[in-house]
């Protein structure tokens, strides 16, 4: 490695050092732990990361961003009215104010032999609840922590999910019970804190999965993964204690809790259905179609409303009427991946089968979200700007024993202006042997502002599609043009077809060509970036064809090239009659037109993901699969940078994202974009100059200036600023009052014909005098924009386009001079 | 809470005519009432105003209907030989009418009297008209000349001898009393300016023998049929070709224009009537008819048309009232009545203007989107609360199965979608079973469905595999089976061919293209048919908006 450093370019050696790999922090993951409300429920506080968000609860907003922790925070506890407790797994235990943000006191629990921890409770009283990995077994320990440093161990065999510890039972005595789930022997342990009685409960061989204490009742309630909810009466005295069961759920409950008053139990889980049960009579209520499977539910101090966190990275706080309220987004929504798919695909096939797509429309780049959904984020400002329903069905949940599966997106491509938007979906069933598949053709409507379905294709392959290119560089009088792929062996180009009839105007899409090459299965499709090519790989070989006219131009075979070509992407910029084409431990180059291999890098140590072109500069991006990172010119297998140090999972897809201004001092590759990656747990990482700083949010209103006021009915409408969009008035004043030149007319008329001078000398005073005076500024341009007329006409001429391809000749080429590099990349 | 989202129903458009807002609007003309004349029917004019009397020239005579009644309402008899082109005066008082002897002849429909006979032709006069000014008629006849009289003093007025043929086609302007147009068998047509008496201002060359001509009221385009074509003229630019248009496959020998204007209507010796759009002289609609049409009349309304053929049928058809519509189907009537009670919303953007409501809708009627929940469907109902059984049950009734068979599909495809099915399907008895197999059966050779259905015989056959089956199901199990069969035989036939079909389209393209160029030392070309699949892979559109 250090050997293929030294053999890079020199000149951009100075300023590499300063590339970095940063993890994006703008969309953080909001529901890893439970939300934590305010004693007086209008703020909720939710741990993402590193940081603490205060979110308001009547507008959803983010009034604060806590951020002085150095490791992710596992948990949160409210420890007095507007004082807040977060801890890391450092064991560094912060107290905020909540009200202005600010960091009162940092302790750390870092007792000795305990380094890292998992989950964090506050109870009360100074004790705090920690968790730590058990060595042995995938559970952990819980140990009990006072503020004077003094620790005991609860239990080693505790479940590790932040829902399998529950504390309350106040019973107006002060006294404090603790529950938790075991891992291992499936049974809930109790302890009273204050007399020290503990026990441990056992039903049957369902698992446990949540855990729930009444703060006030000796009321216990616990989930198990058949969805049986049981109500444990009088729990910490009795051996055999009294139960009430209360079965609704087929799949396992993920939370359940009370109201504070103890009459209500609310109850969730994967079927994406919160169910409210009223504990005496049985009467139930629920909240279908949630959205997403129900991870925490966490009930208001008040009982105003109750927060639910969700898979899909959003807390949904509902009212006491049984609707949602307000929904707070966590940035990104997260794709649940699709189970069920057949060995041998890869990981982006199950987490994020879109991958990253640029929408050059908005900057802003496409990928799953919800099953069926698609979302536009904007890396710029680090925000969502849309999230979209594609396939427009009901989302369905799992029975007890099978998997149902939804209708997925599974490719995305964006038409070159973005006025298209081309959709795969695919629903299939594996078991039954039976799938769905619909290509769905989008129009933006710029004046509704959404993507309105244009065409939809049922089974417009007989095999799943595996991709989908639109053709480039056209002019805007074209009618869009775009590929698609199958494992059917068959490539098919689809036109828009004007369908208008004196009813309507409309356009369709339709099937134009299907064709197949020698029973081969096509392997990656790609345009030339003026579009005046179509490559498209079978296997181990490389079609070109004319995208017009679907004539055949040239194959491209070699026998250095035996796999099966994965990923391939054409040249830019000056590059462009370079094809560089991957295959799973290889990567090489065609010369387009030449017709000749460039050169081959073989036996990587390890698979090629990613094959991103950047389309403000000439080079080129692999990702493998353990996460290093070449940058490269396709002219030259040598390598511009090398990135080993990303430190993200496995990667699973990556873009070049275009920057605002470009960076001055940065190797060529980093001035007008940089690199995202994605790694399987749906982080985005960031390659970028050292310098740059990602966007900052910067939250100015303190919520003590809002607080302060007490609420009157005339607070709520005054403005905290005032701005107003209404011209002020400027009072005109006549510059000329009365009859034009009545001065110049009465000294004429009052003197005497003898006294005055000639009419000649007069005359142009007196005229002048008469006139209304012009703004000589409105003259002038008006005389401009007539000479200005001609200078137009020349650019319109030049306007023209050229193709930077030349066209193919047919002549038999001679196989060009090999260049075989292979150590810059392989392990010597 | 997202909202339920309803079983999507696919359904494929059919291949053949289209249902447009046209298609649905002729569609509504009733079954027609037919009178025999004894001659073919040469000519029918339509009464401009109220009552819409129609006149009919046929064989000797002349007679005026009642479009309601479908009587005579009067007839005039005192023609020798054959009458010709009788028309009617704008104020439907007076009617003029050609005859073989070469007379035109003018008649009061009130009192039945002869008022006047114009001498002068030579030969028969096929047709005749009035004016604008209603004081003129001018007249078209086989002597080859055309002629303007005057009605009071019964003289004529100017008379042009241009033409070389028969003048057999004629019409007026309805603005100027002055402009006038002949169409000849000797191919061509002219426009005569009354007030310049030298000779017709245009001569356009139709390109065979014209039957019929029109003048669209804004008196800036005629029309011209003859041959099997529709020739379309500017007549401002100095009778600049503007269409032609070619839909018949016999000569056409009416014209006349429908739907205030809208619409063009012709008629021909192929016993079809066809309805143009008059901007893009697309067809809209064809009307049938059991004879050649020799003459059309349609009511300024459209209430009525009437078509006369050659072997001298008159077929009159009235445009269905609501009411009539309501009594033909009983059944969807009271379906619609329920939903005018429930959502007038829908009713209000579908059909406002034929219903004369007394309130104006306001500009922000919400319009109904495909997600409205108002209208739940009883299997989407059903679907909700995971009674796929149920779900299924509803969706088998006679009517849904029989007329939508794409919704019990869709139903049984979202059942597919949620793993359903096999319970949906099990613990039939033997009747609702029958249904199912019958159904099955029927559909499973639909191009469209047989994806679905091919998957519910499947878990069909997986459910009652081992059950006891009385012999009526087994029955309908071997008929099932004899579908299939029959099915697959014929797709062998259709592979044979599509392989047929395949040889030669790969024998054109290697004639026309270049051999493949094979670089390097990959595996050498087998075939290659790049174009040739396009065709025989039918991928399903559908097309939204």
């Amino acid at each position: 490695m250090a050997n293929k450093k030294a053999r890079g370019p020199d000149k951009a050696k100075t300023n590499t050092d300063n590339i970095v790999v940063k993890k994006q922090e703008d969309a953080p993951d909001i529901v890893k732990q439970p939300p934590v409300f305010t004693d007086d429920s209008r703020y909720l506080c939710i741990a993402s990361g590193r940081q603490v968000g205060i979110y308001s609860i009547q507008s959803g907003d983010k009034v604060h961003c806590l951020k002085k922790h150095s490791f992710d925070i596992i948990g949160l506890g409210i420890k007095e009215e507007n004082v807040l407790y977060s801890c890391d797994t450092s064991g560094d235990v912060i107290e905020w104010d909540i009200k202005d943000g600010k960091l009162l006191k940092k302790t750390s629990v870092a007792v000795d032999g305990m380094k890292k921890f998992c989950s964090f409770y506050y109870p009360g009283n100074g004790m705090f609840l920690l968790s730590t990995p058990s060595k042995n077994t995938n559970g952990s320990s819980l140990w009990i922590v006072n503020s004077t440093s003094e620790r005991e161990i609860f239990s080693e065999d505790i479940r590790k999910e932040p829902q399998s510890v529950a504390f309350g039972c106040d019973q107006g005595n002060g006294s404090l019970v603790i529950g938790a789930l075991n891992y291992q022997c499936n049974g809930v342990l109790v302890k009273d804190m204050n007399s020290g009685a503990e026990k441990k409960h056992m039903t049957d061989k369902r698992k446990f999965t949540c855990i729930a204490l009444h703060k006030e009742k000796l009321i216990m309630a616990t989930g198990d993964i058949s969805g049986r909810i049981l109500l444990w009466h009088d729990f910490v005295n009795q051996i055999r204690p009294v139960k009430t069961v209360y079965h609704w759920h087929t799949l396992a409950v993920s939370s359940v809790c009370f109201s504070s008053e103890g009459e209500y139990l609310y109850s969730g889980g994967s079927e994406k259905v919160m169910v409210k049960w009223r504990l005496e009579g049985k009467h139930r209520q629920f909240l279908p179609r949630m959205g997403s499977t129900i991870k925490f539910i966490v009930n208001a101090p008040d009982n105003i409303c109750v927060a639910t966190s969700h898979s899909d990275n959003a807390i949904r706080i509902i009212d006491s009427t049984n609707k949602i309220n307000q929904a707070i987004f966590g940035g990104l929504i997260k794709h649940d991946p699709i189970r069920g798919l057949e060995d041998g695909e890869s990981k982006k096939e199950s987490v994020m089968p879109t991958g990253l797509v640029f929408d050059p429309r908005t900057q802003g780049i496409f990928f799953n979200s919800q099953a069926g959904f698609l979302q536009l984020f904007d890396p710029l400002r680090g925000s969502m700007i849309f999230n979209m329903d594609i396939a427009n069905r009901n989302v369905l949940t799992d029975e007890r024993n099978t998997i149902i599966g939804n209708a997925e997106v599974l490719r995305v491509a964006v038409s070159p202006t973005g006025e298209w938007l081309a959709t795969l979906e695919v629903w299939s069933n594996m078991s039954a042997g039976y799938h769905d598949m619909n290509l769905k053709f989008w129009r933006y409507d710029a004046v509704q502002a959404n993507y309105e379905l244009n065409t939809d294709v049922t089974m417009p392959h007989h095999d799943r599609i595996t991709s989908l290119a639109f053709q480039p560089g056209l002019l805007g009088t074209e009618y869009p043009c775009l590929v698609s792929i199958g494992r059917d062996l068959k490539f098919k180009i689809w036109r828009l077809v004007d369908d208008t009839d004196i009813y309507r105007q409309k356009e369709s899409w339709t099937c134009d060509v299907a064709g197949d090459f020698r029973k081969m299965m096509p392997t990656a499709a790609s345009f030339s970036e003026d579009g005046s090519l179509l490559a498209i790989a079978f296997q181990d070989t490389v079609t070109l064809w004319d995208p017009m006219t679907i004539n055949l131009n040239t194959t491209l075979s070699h026998n250095l090239i035996e796999e099966s070509i994965e990923l391939m992407e054409f040249g830019r910029d000056q590059c462009f009659r370079y094809l560089v084409c991957a295959s799973k431990s290889s990567l090489f180059a065609w010369d387009v037109i030449s017709k000749g291999l460039v050169w081959k890098v073989g036996k990587l140590r390890s698979p090629i993901r990613c094959l991103v072109p950047d389309p403000k500069s000439s080079y080129m991006a692999v990702v493998l699969q353990n996460s290093e990172v070449f940058v490269f010119a396709p002219s030259s297998s040598k390598p511009v940078h090398t990135i080993t140090n990303v430190k993200s999972s496995e990667p699973i897809a990556a873009l070049f994202v275009p920057r605002p201004n470009p960076l001055a001092n940065s190797p060529e590759w980093l001035v007008n974009s940089r690199l995202l990656i994605v790694d399987d747990q749906q982080e985005f990482y960031s390659v970028d100059d050292n310098s740059v700083c990602g966007f900052d949010e910067k939250l100015t209103t303190p919520i003590s200036h809002i607080d302060s006021l007490p609420w009157t009915p005339f607070s709520a409408i005054k403005a905290q600023k005032q701005i107003s969009a209404a011209k002020q008035i400027v009072p005109v004043i006549h510059q000329t009052n009365g009859i034009k030149g009545y001065k110049s007319v009465q000294s004429l008329l009052e003197t005497s014909t003898s006294t005055l001078p000639p009419m000649s000398r007069i005359c142009n005073s007196f005229m002048i005098d008469l006139m209304i005076k012009h703004d000589t500024k409105l003259m002038t341009v008006k005389a401009d924009s007539e000479n200005g007329a001609t200078n137009d006409l020349p650019t319109l001429m030049n306007g023209h386009i050229e193709s930077k391809m030349p066209a193919l000749k047919e002549e038999a080429t001679q196989q060009k001079l090999l260049t075989l590099d292979c150590q810059w990349i392989t392990k010597n | 809470m997202a909202s339920f989202k309803k079983t999507q129903i696919r359904s494929l458009p059919k291949i053949g005519q289209k249902v447009t807002a046209d298609t649905l609007y002729w569609r509504k003309l009733n079954f027609p009432v037919t009178v025999k004349e004894f001659g073919p029917i040469d000519y029918i004019d339509v009464m401009p105003i109220e009552p819409y009397f129609i006149a009919v020239s046929s064989a000797a005579k002349v007679q005026i209907y009642n479009p309601i009644t479908h009587q005579v309402h009067r007839h005039f008899t005192r023609f020798k030989e054959a009458a010709y082109g009788a028309s009617i005066r704008s104020d439907g008082k007076l009617v003029v009418a050609g005859c073989d002897e070469g007379h035109i002849k003018l008649f009061d429909i009130g009192s039945k009297s002869l008022l006047r006979i114009f001498k002068g032709h030579k030969g028969p006069v096929h047709r005749c008209k009035f004016t604008a000014d209603n004081v003129h008629v001018v007249s078209f006849s086989d002597d080859k000349s055309v002629a303007l009289w005057d009605l009071p003093s019964e003289t004529e007025i100017i008379k042009f001898s241009e033409h070389s043929d028969y003048v057999r086609a004629g019409c007026v302007s309805s603005i100027s009393s002055d402009l006038f147009l002949s169409g000849s068998f000797d191919h061509t047509v002219k426009l005569y300016d009354a007030r310049s008496p030298t000779g017709s201002t245009i001569s356009v060359d139709h390109g065979s023998p014209v039957e019929s001509v029109l003048m669209y009221p804004g008196n800036s385009i005629f029309v011209s049929v003859g041959g099997t074509e529709l020739r379309v003229w500017d007549m401002l630019a100095g009778g600049r070709l503007l269409a032609r248009v070619s839909q018949h496959h016999k000569t056409i020998t009416c014209l006349h224009l429908a739907s205030d204007g809208k619409r063009l209507v012709t008629g021909g010796l192929d016993r079809h009537a066809k309805i143009y759009d008059v901007q893009s002289y697309q067809v809209v609609h064809t009307l049938d008819f059991p004879s050649p049409v020799l003459s059309l009349g349609i009511t300024p309304d459209d209430f009525t048309v009437v078509a006369g053929m050659a072997n001298g049928l008159i077929s009159m058809q009235h445009r269905q009232t609501p009411a009539e519509a309501r009594a033909l189907i009983p059944k969807q009537s009271l379906k619609d009545q329920k939903k005018s009670q429930t959502t007038y919303r829908f009713r209000l953007n579908a059909d406002f203007r034929n219903i004369n409501r007394t309130f104006n809708p306001a500009t922000d009627v919400e319009v109904a989107t495909k997600n409205d929940n108002s209208l739940v469907s009883r299997y989407d109902m059903f679907l909700r609360k995971f009674q796929y059984s149920k779900a299924l049950d509803t969706v088998l009734g006679k009517y849904i199965r029989k007329k939508k068979p794409a919704i019990t599909v869709g139903v049984m495809h979202e059942l597919i979608r949620r793993n359903g099915l096999k319970s949906a399907l099990a613990g039939r008895d033997d009747s609702s079973l029958s249904i199912i197999l019958t159904f099955l059966a029927r559909n499973i050779n639909d191009p469209s469905h047989s994806k679905i259905i091919i998957q519910v015989a499947n878990t069909l056959l997986d459910v009652y595999e081992n059950s006891c089956l009385t012999p009526q199901s087994e029955k309908l199990f071997l008929h099932l089976q004899e579908h299939v069969n029959r099915e697959v035989e014929y797709m062998k036939h259709l592979m044979e061919i599509e392989g047929m079909l395949h040889i030669l389209l790969a024998s054109t393209t290697t004639q026309t293209r270049r051999g493949p160029v094979n670089i390097g030392q990959g595996p050498p070309v087998k075939v290659m048919l790049p174009s040739a699949a396009a065709a025989a892979n039918a991928t399903m559109v559908y097309n939204v908006g």
